[in-house]
């Protein structure tokens, strides 16, 4: 039996009156990739951020390695070094180099060594193919560029959960592949990731589940080849007819 | 026309090399504390408490609205009125406070840009994107790290300009501080003119002074910022 490490108890989300996260629940193991699809404004990023604590649930519980993360026991800048997150948008520091956006975190917060940390760093760099960009500002790279560092950024924590929330939707179509191909990397190495994402393809290639949400609820799940193949929902249905 | 500029620049400039001295102690040291002064103001500014909130705003607009000439007026002269009124109701009969011009002239300096430099910090922190602040909690930052470590010198680095802009305004707002008795550049002029009649000499000379000041800094403030500029 696979382990699992976290544990999300019927949450909800609500801003005033308007309810965008309804009663949603789901595992996940560790090493399990699992992909999130569907319309946008469905939740699924409100959804994403809402595991790492950006956003607070308004109803439900979240457990990560048998603790509630919302009891309020626990330290969220703590928990959230475990759950590595890659926003649409990068967000790299603009003031600091490649290799310093990469160490900041780990020497800051883990006050680990600096040659370690940028030997580290050096290592994740080479794994997302950027090493040679360690010295330059994150202006002058390309945005598929900024999306990899961002991503060995994350992965500088040593992160047990990595979220994506759309990494690919900001890019240029030409820039999309490379920062999908280092997703696939990871997820080869058995990384445990949640990808919120529109790319119906890296979904039915990476997946070892697909969830389709729409209007706050998740509407279906199963396997890429049960949600792409043979959808059972009808919601689902129009929404592949629409999008493949 | 009889002017007589080899006397002026043999008796004035001498004078004059000994406020500029003054001027750059003053200015510099106002200047630091303004820039501190601003960035504690802004950040308050930027709380969620509605009090502290309020009590800033108010003292900015308070600040933002009195000329700066008055300010230095009300701090050298009527600051002390009011400390020795209140040391007398407490029985203290001797109290006779006074400020030296130059502390007074550093704190008026201070107060004033400091009120204009924290709108400056604040609308650049406000400006910095939220996904900069995400991405610093989402790496297990917490909120003041995440404030000082990355939104504060992104913010900074975005004032430089306008912070430099102020830096050169306020070497030229040291000139108030004459009416406040510091014997900086104009008060010497002034003394100088008024002793000689060499006015049209003192003043073109004066005027020249602040230009030989002023000018240097703006072209540095254009370099540091085209810098700057690489950054985005």
């Amino acid at each position: 039996m696979e382990e699992i490490m976290m544990s999300v108890k019927s949450i909800s989300k609500s801003y005033g009156s308007n309810l965008v996260l309804k009663d949603v629940s789901m595992d996940i193991k560790k090493g399990e990739v699992v992909c999130i699809i569907g319309p946008s404004g469905s939740g699924k990023s409100t959804f994403l951020r809402c595991l790492n604590l950006l956003e607070i649930p308004t109803a439900g519980d979240i457990i990560f390695q048998d603790q509630s993360i919302l009891n309020g026991k626990i330290k969220v800048n703590k928990y959230r070094q475990n759950v590595g997150m890659v926003f649409q948008g990068y967000y790299l520091f603009n003031l600091k180099k490649v290799i310093d956006n990469i160490t900041m975190a780990p020497r800051s917060l883990n006050k680990k060594k600096k040659e370690l940390a940028e030997k580290e760093a050096c290592e994740l760099l080479d794994k997302v193919g950027l090493l040679e960009k360690k010295d330059v500002y994150p202006s002058s790279l390309s945005g598929g560029q900024k999306q990899r560092v961002a991503i060995a950024r994350a992965l500088a924590m040593d992160p047990e959960l990595l979220l994506f929330d759309e990494p690919t939707s900001a890019l240029d179509p030409e820039l999309v592949g490379e920062v999908l191909k280092v997703i696939k990397k990871l997820a080869n190495d058995g990384m445990t990731m949640i990808v919120v994402t529109h790319e119906m393809g890296f979904a039915r290639d990476v997946a070892d589940r697909v969830i389709f949400m729409e209007g706050g609820y998740i509407v279906e799940q199963g396997t890429p080849k049960e949600i792409f193949e043979n959808p059972q929902n009808l919601r689902t249905q129009e929404f592949l007819a629409r999008i493949l | 026309m009889n002017l007589n500029w080899t006397d002026a620049f043999n008796n004035l400039v001498p004078s004059l090399l000994q406020g500029v001295v003054v001027v750059l102690q003053t200015t510099i040291s106002s200047f630091l504390i303004a820039v501190v002064v601003g960035l504690l103001v802004a950040i308050c500014r930027l709380t969620q408490l509605k009090i502290v909130k309020g009590f800033f705003a108010t003292l900015v607009e308070i600040v933002r609205g009195t000329p700066l000439l008055v300010q230095l007026f009300y701090i050298y002269y009527v600051v002390p009125l009011i400390l020795d009124n209140i040391l007398k109701s407490m029985g203290n009969s001797s109290a006779n406070i006074q400020f030296s011009a130059v502390a007074a002239g550093i704190a008026g300096l201070s107060i004033n840009y400091g009120a204009y430099i924290s709108e400056v910090f604040r609308s650049a922190i406000l400006s910095i994107d939220d996904g900069q602040k995400e991405s610093g909690l989402a790496l297990g930052f917490t909120y003041y790290q995440v404030l000082w470590k990355i939104i504060i010198p992104q913010a900074f680095a975005n004032s430089i300009p306008v912070l430099g802009n102020y830096l050169v305004m306020m070497i030229k707002d040291t000139s108030l501080l004459a009416i406040i008795s510091v014997s900086e550049l104009l008060l010497r002029t002034q003394t100088y003119a008024s002793q000689t009649f060499e006015t049209i000499e003192s003043y073109t000379i004066l005027a020249g002074v602040y230009l030989l000041l002023s000018l240097p800094l703006s072209q540095l403030m254009k370099l540091l910022e085209k810098k700057m500029k690489v950054l985005h």
